[in-house]
């Protein structure tokens, strides 16, 4: 597996959250370059589509919008920055497998709903793709298609939108009494079944990663005032 | 020994008026099985939901009357893929969800699922990831997943909609085997002809209120076939306009005959 597939869920998510936090705190625009950088390199080495296409699919709008309000380099800065904080959550859901971060929370010793609500969180982009592909092709066997102009791909798009969230909100009713039947109630103490490996050198690079964001957070911030 | 007690008991859906279950009394022993018919809409899955805890404390509404469980529960839905984890890459993973929420020891879950794939018929799939199972097999996976928790009182909403011919065979007949073991069953199903091989009891449900209870013979009965509820064997030979009373299965049929 490519693009860290197989690192402990923490150190993915302390990798996720580590580069946005630096993208920000770091001075522009070079620190949103670095990071933007490691960003989009971490997504594209998952592949092309379930990576770097959507990465840059959903920061170009932010590009657009920043454009139209700010200027050049403002623009610049805060593009940089969004595009890390993009970049970094298409990698995360591209690679990190819910199951597993599951099995390390509670290992960990967290609670198995709240590690079951972050991995429902983090599963819930590819969940809603497969369920619109699936309502998109619905509607063209009843003549409804996404193709063609402008004006005809919002038709399809409105058509698409309602069924989406209103599915999706009665899913969560579905999946809440699915759930009680499998015994993930509130208050148990779930038996790890293979809690991921957690080396010494993934636990190092966690803490270094913090230790980073802090003394990025404390050049920022504080050594200036004493200058 | 009673593993299920109703007493008057009546729900309401939220924001509904009518209820969907109307004073309902109904007891269900340890091995014994409990078979719930009626038309759409008649109460058998609310009954199964109330019986399973669900209603109204998960998906709200009000119930009115006593419901008293003396073994925990385990609740097979209609639906396999709404009851289906996400979390699990393999079969043996998805059955073995509920076991580990239990927080029983690693050595027990891995015998309570083995011992729940065998009954299935599911080791061969046991390293399948479930999103490729068609949907019978994953029916089966669920019907594990929940046998593998090792529930007293077993509770199945149209367990054999999704199976074929040879899988609703199987099941039907790991459903007398748990019933065997002490288990209470009880079982919404429109497969009408598997009742009087699966079933104790017959319970005839009609707009949330218990019509009839008796043996599975009730389902010969001329009300019941006129109310579309006979097995086959009886609704053919009502519709040949032959006299009641109708025989309930092909062997009764046979005997009539000579």
């Amino acid at each position: 597996m490519t693009g860290g597939g197989r690192l402990h869920p923490f150190t993915l998510l302390a990798i996720a959250a580590a580069l946005p936090a630096l993208a920000w705190i770091l001075p522009a625009p070079s620190g949103g370059l670095a990071m933007a950088t490691i960003a989009l390199g971490l997504a594209a080495s998952r592949g092309l589509r379930p990576g770097l296409r959507p990465a840059v699919l959903t920061a170009a709008p932010f590009w657009l919008f920043l454009l139209l309000l700010h200027d050049v380099p403002t623009t610049i800065a805060i593009g940089l920055r969004i595009t890390t904080m993009v970049a970094s959550f298409v990698w995360l859901v591209a690679t990190l497998e819910p199951a597993r971060l599951v099995e390390a929370m509670i290992a960990a010793g967290w609670s198995a709903s709240i590690a079951y609500l972050l991995a429902a969180t983090l599963s819930a982009v590819p969940v809603l793709k497969a369920r619109a592909r699936r309502i998109v092709e619905a509607q063209r066997c009843r003549g409804l298609s996404p193709r063609g102009g402008i004006a005809a791909r919002l038709r399809a798009l409105r058509a698409l939108a309602l069924p989406l969230v209103l599915s999706a909100l009665h899913e969560v009713d579905e999946r809440a009494l699915a759930l009680e039947t499998r015994g993930l109630v509130p208050g148990i103490r779930r038996t790890p079944l293979a809690p991921p490996p957690d080396p010494a050198v993934e636990q190092a690079a966690r803490w270094a990663l913090l230790l980073a964001c802090l003394a990025a957070l404390a050049r920022r911030f504080i050594v200036p005032r004493f200058i | 020994m009673r593993s299920l007690t109703l007493d008057h008991a009546s729900f309401w859906y939220p924001a509904t008026a009518s209820p969907a279950l109307r004073d309902v009394s109904l007891e269900v022993v340890q091995g014994e099985v409990v078979a719930l018919v009626g038309a759409l809409g008649a109460g058998a899955s609310t009954l199964l939901l109330v019986a399973a805890d669900l209603a109204p404390r998960v998906i709200g509404g009000r119930l009115t009357g006593t419901v008293a469980r003396r073994d925990r529960s385990g609740i097979v839905l209609p639906t396999p893929w709404t009851q289906a984890s996400g979390m699990a890459f393999t079969v043996w993973d998805e059955v073995a969800f509920g076991p580990a929420n239990l927080g029983w020891p690693a050595h027990e879950i891995a015998r309570q699922v083995d011992r729940a794939l065998e009954r299935l018929e599911l080791v061969p799939l046991a390293s399948r990831d479930p999103v490729t199972l068609s949907g019978g097999e994953l029916q089966r996976v669920i019907i594990a997943a929940i046998l593998a928790m090792d529930p007293g009182l077993v509770l199945f909403d149209e367990p054999a909609a999704e199976l074929d011919a040879e899988g609703a065979r199987t099941l039907w007949r790991l459903i007398r085997l748990l019933a065997s073991e002490g288990k209470a069953v009880l079982l919404a199903t429109s497969a009408l002809d598997a009742i009087p091989d699966v079933a104790d009891r017959v319970v005839w449900l009609e707009d949330g209120a218990v019509r009839a209870v008796g043996t599975p013979d009730l389902l010969a009965d001329v009300a019941a076939c006129d109310a579309g509820l006979g097995t086959s064997v009886a609704t053919v030979w009502r519709a040949s306009g032959l006299p009641p009373p109708y025989p309930l299965t092909v062997a009764h049929a046979v005997q009539r005959w000579r």
